[in-house]
Parts: C-alpha cells; sequence; structure tokens
C-alpha cells in the first residue's frame, strides 16, 4: 500500500563510485531542458525557483513556514493572520512586505480565490472569507499562489517574475518576455532566506521535443529532462536514471452541465462508457494508476469504493432513446492526451454519442474537455479543494473524518460533471553528474536541493 | 449443614473463578475500539437481524490478525443485535480493512435490497519496528531533543544539553520523568546569508567549565552554569574553529615536527559547507578540503588525524605524509571517535554514503590504512546533519533531519558484543 508514497524511486541506479558518497558541492551550471515554456508547463518549474509562498508543502504533507513564519485562524476559519518573515527580500532589493503581499495574491486568483478579501495589517497578512477556509494553509503552498512582485518600483508591472525565490532570472534573460525566450539562465540567489542553492546556475532549454531532450541527456548536453508518464517504460528499457513521483495529476474528463449534456442521465451514460482500463494499459503504458475516484488510494484509503469498470450495457441503457446532438470534446495538451481522447470518442461512440475530439483552443465551449487535474500535496481534504478550484468548482473541503471526505466526494461526483480516468506521476530523467535531486509533494523537482558531483 | 457448607464452597469458588477471570481478562487489543466502533456504525444503519459478512484485507494488518479482527466485529455485531450468517438473508456486509498513507481506514458497504450504505472509521496507523542487527558491536540510539528548528550541533555538558541553531544558543536543563526543558536562550546575530548546508561546532573547553560554539562568521563562549544560568557571550569571527580537542602525538615529520595539541582548529569556508584544509596546529602535511576529521588511536600510544575530504576521500596524516585509507566506500562526510572499551577501545563512528533520506551511522576501526566494520548499520530514520564525539568520548552525538524537517538530537553508544 505505501509502496506508491515510497516510489520517488530511481529506476536505474548510477554507476558506482570509487570514493564515499560525500556532503553536496557548491558551483556548477545544471543543464535542465523542458517541452513546454516551464512556466505554465511542467508544474510550473521555474515559478517554484524564482518565486516562493506564504507556506510550502511538507514531505509529511503538513504546510510549513514559507515567506509566512507563523499564522493563526479565527471566527471558525473565516479569518485567518498570516506573520510574514523578516528581513526577506525580493531579487531586485526590495524588501518583502504585506502590501506587495497582497498585490500578488490578489493578482494571482483574479477573484476566484479561497478567500473574500486579503489585506496587510503591519507585517502580517490577513483574509477574509465568507466561507470558511480550513484549508488555506495548504493552499498558499500550491503554484497559483506563489509571490511576485507587481510593481517594480517605479509605478510599472516588471516584465519577468521577480521573486525572493532561490534562483532569479540573469541579467540578459531580464529583457526578454519571460513566456518567448526558447532558454533561460537562472542565477543562485546568495541570499536566499533558505539558504544559497548549491548549483550557481540552471540553464533552462524550453521547447525541446521529448526526443531532443533524452538525446541530449544521452550526449551529455542536458542533466535533466522529462519523461512523460507514457514514456516510462520506455525510460526505463534505455537505462535512463528515472526518478518518478507519487501520482501528481489526475486525468479526468470534464462534463458541460449546461447545452446537450444537461440530463444527468446523459452524463451517468458518458461515465459508464469510457474504458479506463483501456487508456491505462494502452496509451498510458501501465504507469499511474486507474482511478473513479477524484483522490489516489494511498491519500483516502476509500478510493476502491468508487468502481473503476467500465459498463456498456448500463450506458446504453440510461441514455435510452435520449437523443443527443454531435458532441465536441475539447483536449488539454498534445500527445498521449489527444490518443486518449480519441480512443474516449470511440468509447463513447458505442454508447450511441457521436463526439469530436479537438484541441482546446480551437473548441470554445465544448460538451467534454480531458484534461489533466493536480493533486497536490498529500493532505487528502487540501488535496481535494485544490483539485476541484482547478477544476472550476470552488468549494471547501471540510477537514474532518475520512468519511466526512467521502461523503463530499461522492456527492460531488454523483453530480457527473467530472469523471476521473487515471492518477499519473511525474518523472524526469538525470544524467550522471547530479545527485541529490528529489521531487517536492507536487512533483516539481527541488533544484535547489540539487548538486553536481563535478562542481569545482 | 451440609447444604450450607456447600452453598459457602460454592460462593467462594465462584469468587476465586470471577477474580480469576479479572485478573486473567486480556487487555483491550489494537483493534478492540475501532472494531466496535465499525459495528456501532454497522448496527446503527442496519438494526437488528440476520446478515451476511464477507470481510477484506486491502492493508498492510498482518494476515494472522484479520481473523481475530473478524470475530472482534461478529462479536460486536451480535452484541447489538445483528446476527452473522443465514444465506437466506438479502442483507449483506462487505468490510474492507484499507489505509491510507497516513490512517487505517475501516470501511463497511452495507446492502440493504438495492440501497448500499457506507460506515467508516479512521484509526492510526501502528509505526513498524526496525529489526536490529548484531555485529561485533552493536550501536544503539537514544533520542535525547526533538523539534522543528534546524539544529547544527549539540553538547551533552555539566549536566545540560547545548545545542546550536542558525541564529540561537539553546541550554536544555534534564528535568526528571520530564526530559529536558528549555533553560535559557542566547540570540547570534547572522552577519552572513545562512547557508543551504549550514554548519557549527560545539566544543567542551579543556577545563569542562563550559563550550564554544563556531558557525560561518561568529564565535561564542560559553561560561557556567553560574547561579542556574550560563554567561554566553558572541562576536564576529573569521578565526579557525576548534574541531577537536585531544592531544595529537606525532612522531617527528622532515621538514618540522607537530607540536602535541591541546585543541585542534580548523580553517571554514563560510560561503560553503566545509573546511579548507588550513589547520592549526599543522600536521607536517598540506591538507585537501575536508567535512570533517577524528583522532585515531595508535597501537605506539600517539594518534593520527583522520580527515573526510570534500572529493569524498578519507585519508589519514600521519608521519607528515598522507595516505588514502580503503575500505571507506560507504562512508559518508562525518565522521567521530567513540571510545567505547570494546574491541581495540576506539572506533570511528561514520554516517553512510546512501541517500540522504535513510541515513544510517556504522563502526569501524582503522588498524593500519583500511577500514574495517565492527557494527552493523544503524538506521538513524534521516539525514546525519552532524555527528561529534561527546566530551567523555563514550558516546556521539548526532544531529538527524527527518523527512518532515524535524530535527532530532541522538545519543549514540555502542556495546560489545
Amino acid at each position: 500500500m505505501l509502496r506508491r508514497f515510497a516510489i520517488s524511486f530511481l529506476l536505474v541506479s548510477a554507476g558506482a563510485c570509487a570514493w564515499g558518497r560525500t556532503r553536496p558541492h557548491y558551483g556548477g551550471t545544471l543543464r535542465v531542458e523542458v517541452a513546454g515554456d516551464g512556466i505554465h508547463s511542467s508544474g510550473g518549474l521555474v515559478l517554484r525557483l524564482v518565486l516562493d509562498g506564504l507556506t510550502q508543502m511538507g514531505a509529511d504533507g503538513s504546510p510549513q513556514p514559507g515567506l509566512a513564519i507563523s499564522w493563526k485562524a479565527e471566527s471558525s476559519d473565516h479569518r485567518w493572520e498570516f506573520q510574514l518573515r523578516p528581513g526577506v527580500q525580493f531579487h531586485n532589493g526590495l524588501p518583502l512586505t504585506a502590501d506587495r503581499v497582497v498585490a500578488s495574491l490578489n493578482q494571482s486568483c483574479n477573484g476566484n480565490c479561497p478567500w473574500t478579501t486579503v489585506r496587510a495589517l503591519g507585517a502580517s497578512v490577513v483574509f477574509l472569507g465568507d466561507s470558511p477556509m480550513p484549508n488555506l494553509p495548504w493552499l498558499l503552498a500550491q503554484s497559483e499562489y506563489l509571490i511576485s512582485l507587481t510593481d517594480d518600483g517605479s509605478g510599472r508591472a516588471p516584465a519577468y517574475y521577480i521573486g525572493t525565490g532561490a534562483f532569479e532570472f540573469s541579467d540578459q534573460d531580464q529583457g526578454q518576455p519571460q513566456d518567448q525566450s526558447s532558454s533561460r539562465s537562472l542565477v543562485a540567489n546568495d541570499g536566499y532566506w533558505q539558504g544559497r542553492p548549491f548549483v550557481d546556475k540552471i540553464a533552462l532549454s524550453t521547447g525541446r521535443s521529448i526526443r531532443d531532450q533524452w538525446l541530449d541527456l544521452s550526449v551529455g548536453r542536458a542533466d535533466v529532462v522529462e519523461v512523460p508518464p507514457e514514456e516510462m517504460r520506455q525510460a526505463q528499457q534505455q537505462r535512463q536514471t528515472v526518478i518518478g513521483s507519487p501520482p501528481v495529476t489526475l486525468l479526468a474528463l470534464t462534463i458541460s452541465e449546461t447545452g446537450a449534456l444537461a440530463n444527468p442521465m446523459l452524463r451517468t451514460s458518458i461515465a459508464e462508457a469510457v474504458d479506463r482500463a483501456a487508456l491505462f494499459n494502452v496509451i498510458f503504458q501501465k504507469q499511474g494508476e486507474i482511478t473513479a475516484s477524484l483522490l489516489p488510494q494511498e491519500m483516502t484509503g476509500y478510493a476502491f469504493l468508487f468502481p473503476t469498470g467500465r459498463d456498456l450495457n448500463k450506458a446504453l441503457e440510461l441514455r435510452g432513446g435520449l437523443n443527443t446532438p454531435p458532441l465536441t470534446m475539447g483536449v488539454e495538451g498534445g500527445g498521449a492526451m489527444m490518443l486518449a481522447a480519441q480512443r474516449i470518442a470511440l468509447n463513447l461512440r458505442e454508447a450511441g454519442f457521436d463526439v469530436q475530439a479537438a484541441d482546446m483552443n480551437r473548441v470554445p465551449h465544448p460538451d467534454l474537455t480531458l484534461r489533466t487535474l493536480p493533486i497536490a500535496g498529500s493532505d487528502a481534504a487540501a488535496a481535494m479543494e485544490g483539485l476541484l478550484r482547478a477544476a472550476g468548482e470552488p468549494v471547501a473541503v471540510p477537514r474532518q473524518s475520512t468519511a466526512e471526505l467521502f461523503r463530499a466526494e461522492r456527492e460531488f461526483l454523483d453530480r457527473r460533471t467530472l469523471v476521473p480516468l487515471i492518477d499519473l506521476p511525474r518523472a524526469y530523467a538525470i544524467g550522471p553528474r547530479v545527485r541529490d535531486f528529489a521531487l517536492g509533494a507536487d512533483g516539481t523537482p527541488d533544484l535547489a536541493s540539487a548538486s553536481l558531483e563535478d562542481a569545482p | 449443614m451440609m447444604a450450607t457448607k456447600l452453598m459457602r464452597s460454592a460462593a467462594l469458588a465462584i469468587c476465586i473463578a470471577m477474580a480469576v477471570m479479572a485478573v486473567a481478562a486480556p487487555a483491550p487489543g489494537p483493534w478492540d475500539q475501532p472494531a466496535a466502533a465499525l459495528a456501532g456504525q454497522i448496527a446503527g444503519i442496519l438494526g437488528p437481524g440476520p446478515v451476511q459478512l464477507n470481510l477484506h484485507n486491502l492493508s498492510s494488518i498482518p494476515g494472522n490478525d484479520v481473523a481475530p479482527i473478524r470475530r472482534l466485529i461478529e462479536q460486536d455485531l451480535t452484541a447489538r443485535g445483528v446476527t452473522i450468517g443465514g444465506a437466506e438473508t438479502a442483507n449483506s456486509i462487505r468490510i474492507t480493512l484499507s489505509e491510507s498513507a497516513r490512517q487505517r481506514v475501516w470501511v463497511a458497504e452495507i446492502v440493504e435490497g438495492d440501497q448500499t450504505q457506507v460506515a467508516m472509521v479512521d484509526l492510526p496507523l501502528a509505526k513498524v519496528e526496525q529489526p536490529q542487527f548484531a555485529g561485533g558491536l552493536l550501536l544503539r540510539k537514544e533520542q535525547i531533543i526533538a523539534g522543528s528548528e534546524p539544529i547544527l550541533a549539540a553538547l551533552p555538558i555539566s549536566g545540560r544539553l547545548v545545542t546550536l541553531e542558525p541564529q540561537q544558543i539553546v541550554i536544555y536543563a534534564a528535568t526528571p520523568g520530564n526530559g529536558w526543558r528549555v533553560q535559557q536562550r542566547v540570540s547570534i546575530v547572522q552577519r552572513l546569508p545562512l547557508a543551504r548546508d549550514p554548519r557549527g561546532v560545539l566544543i567542551p573547553l579543556a577545563d569542562g567549565s563550559g563550550f564554544e560554539a563556531s558557525i560561518a562568521g561568529v564565535a561564542c563562549a560559553g561560561t557556567g552554569p553560574a547561579a542556574g544560568s550560563w554567561n554566553v557571550q558572541c562576536h564576529a569571527s573569521d578565526d579557525p574553529w576548534t574541531i577537536l580537542q585531544a592531544p595529537i602525538l606525532e612522531a617527528p615529520a622532515q621538514g618540522g615536527a607537530a607540536a602535541p595539541a591541546a585543541v585542534f582548529k580548523a580553517f571554514y569556508n563560510a560561503s560553503r559547507n566545509y573546511f579548507v584544509g588550513v589547520v592549526t596546529p599543522g600536521v607536517g602535511v598540506d591538507l585537501p578540503a575536508f567535512y570533517s576529521a577524528a583522532l585515531v588511536p595508535r597501537a605506539a600510544g600517539n594518534a593520527a588525524l583522520l580527515i573526510d575530504g570534500v572529493d569524498g576521500k578519507v585519508q589519514l596524516a600521519e608521519n607528515g605524509a598522507l595516505a588514502a585509507v580503503a575500505g571507506t566506500r560507504d562512508w559518508g562526510s562525518d565522521v567521530a571517535a567513540l571510545h567505547s572499551g570494546c574491541e581495540t577501545g576506539t572506533q570511528l563512528i561514520t554516517s553512510g554514503s546512501g541517500e540522504a533520506v535513510s541515513d544510517s551511522l556504522r563502526a569501524y576501526e582503522v588498524p593500519a590504512l583500511e577500514a574495517v566494520p565492527v557494527s552493523a548499520p544503524l538506521a538513524m530514520e534521516g539525514a546525519v546533519m552532524a555527528l561529534w564525539a561527546a566530551p567523555d568520548a563514550k558516546s556521539v552525538t548526532a544531529v538527524v533531519r527527518k523527512a518532515a524537517n524535524q530535527y532530532e538530537v541522538d545519543r549514540v553508544t555502542a556495546l560489545c558484543n
């Protein structure tokens, strides 16, 4: 049972060295390659390097002090006060103040926040909610709520991310639009409040195909590259050193409650018609875990209560004589996601639905959406709330018993607006120079704690 | 008369039997309470009547515990009027012993006709004891304190425990039956940014009257206790740190002999995490940068300096020369000497070279230029961040960072086998 929680697995170990393992060395440049831009992809890898949150997720899933050193809840979780860490500076030298934190938080969620208002109170940040916010310290550790400067000190919005994190954009990168550069240099923040990173610099190449990333790793031009879940088996066969996370994303089909699928019987029919096993075995090469629950079994202990099997007869029965016009399915991402969408469209055709899958950008108001949702951290209530928020369901999940959590989840899933399919891990392959490479609770690499074996 | 006697005997026998039963009644087991709680929920949903029961184990509960758990639940259900068995009943209960990473979850799916209801209880995951290994020497550890603040070094001295943190020195006093309580805190004004792998040293003064503390850019001296408190003074300093306090008796080397040393100091690279290799007094040979050092007693009564290098090499400085020590492939970066009295009397305790999350300590002897393990590894359940000999050298003090960024100070001692 605990196997998968312990699977920050090393699939192929690095070669044996002649001398003992030492404390980590300082220095050197770590070369990282990613397929996306590293900001909106790869779990916000760049953001995690440059920015900090008020809290950070501990290894046990509990919120640990970050830019806030302490916090307390009042009024039955309707009011939270976070005391800021003194002496912290942004990369451009401006001090961290409550006003700057509030400005960043107001920009981060654009009104769709877990809180109703946030305001500065001396060296504290106060969150007020019309509804209780029982999971706020956990939520504030998520990428969405990392703190960045919204004003560079001259009244203008910065052209790049300025945070308090372990790394900062190098001088030459600061002039470039942060979402268009194909390579970035991030340099170590010597005065970082959690301690200077071991490596001096991270050279990040963005927009690299997986094939190119692996080629670069094999010839020693890259140190850290991505391994999509569906490629993990192949990476293993190629004897790459692969570090994987526990499940950190949920592949899910969301169904619109309006339009052609407003009838809950039709939505249930769709949920029953999807063949998860085929997706798992064929598309995702048996990586991750088939699920019909929002959170993995390791987090709740009750995921087995949601049956994962396909019931085509029930799907046909539920659909009955109801007619539906041709449906559209938007797909977030390409590659395996598009293949999975096409496989689901075939499943649904067998149940009498005519579904056309297309890239999300080409379908403005889809009836169905195939997407991945984050499973952040290992705290079940907070992870469920974060996942539901990402799915557009801003509800507070109570921190009560497992039975209460189960009831809340079943109530939500019974609406059939979201069909969980597969829990997927995140994985990276590393070169022989890299040591102490570890993934955080959300599957993002902790590159500040990584070091290089051959550093001077 | 006879009847009265018989009645008295019978009453006495019943009293004795009841007393024996009371004495012999087993203490509540770990499963009694959750079994009763689940049975209570099931009975609340079903009410009295017959039911079929199935039980599955998806958890790490050993197989031979499953049948007793089932019996407990059955007994509790029966006591509440829910009778088990009867194939003719349409009601059934499917119980699953499940668990998450944090807790056990026992789930009952209660089927009445075409309706299924769910009952659930949580219970904590029991800690699995790690088996201990036997060897020439048996290392054992005892937790002294634990907390969430990073600890760089710890020193038991004069019935107190002194810990060095990045921004303060904390002095604990032992309280009978209550472990250690904080007696005094002294702030350290840090003038350098915190390092990612910060290090520090706490060394007792030679006369036992206090301690020296060193962290990057700051040196402190503490004396006491006087009137229950310690006098601790800190100042900015780039001076070398005292890392060892023992006589180092070295054979004369060509080009100058090293004198016996009461204390042994080394310059620390304040922006990194190692000693640069410049030591005082000198040992007659240039040393490379190193992470830790220890004195290895020699048969002739002198001692050689062993250094655990930044490059992973372990070397001995002896007779004005530097020689590599074989058999150190499993060594990490921390080493301390322990005078156990076992085997040759003194062993080196080293951290392991494995992944940081599963660090261990192991005892070695270095009779010549080869390290020979004399104990099995002692699992430390975290990353060993610092390792220093206690003032009496009969134990070593280890600082361990646990998975959840909790810090623990352990006293490690050895038993002779």
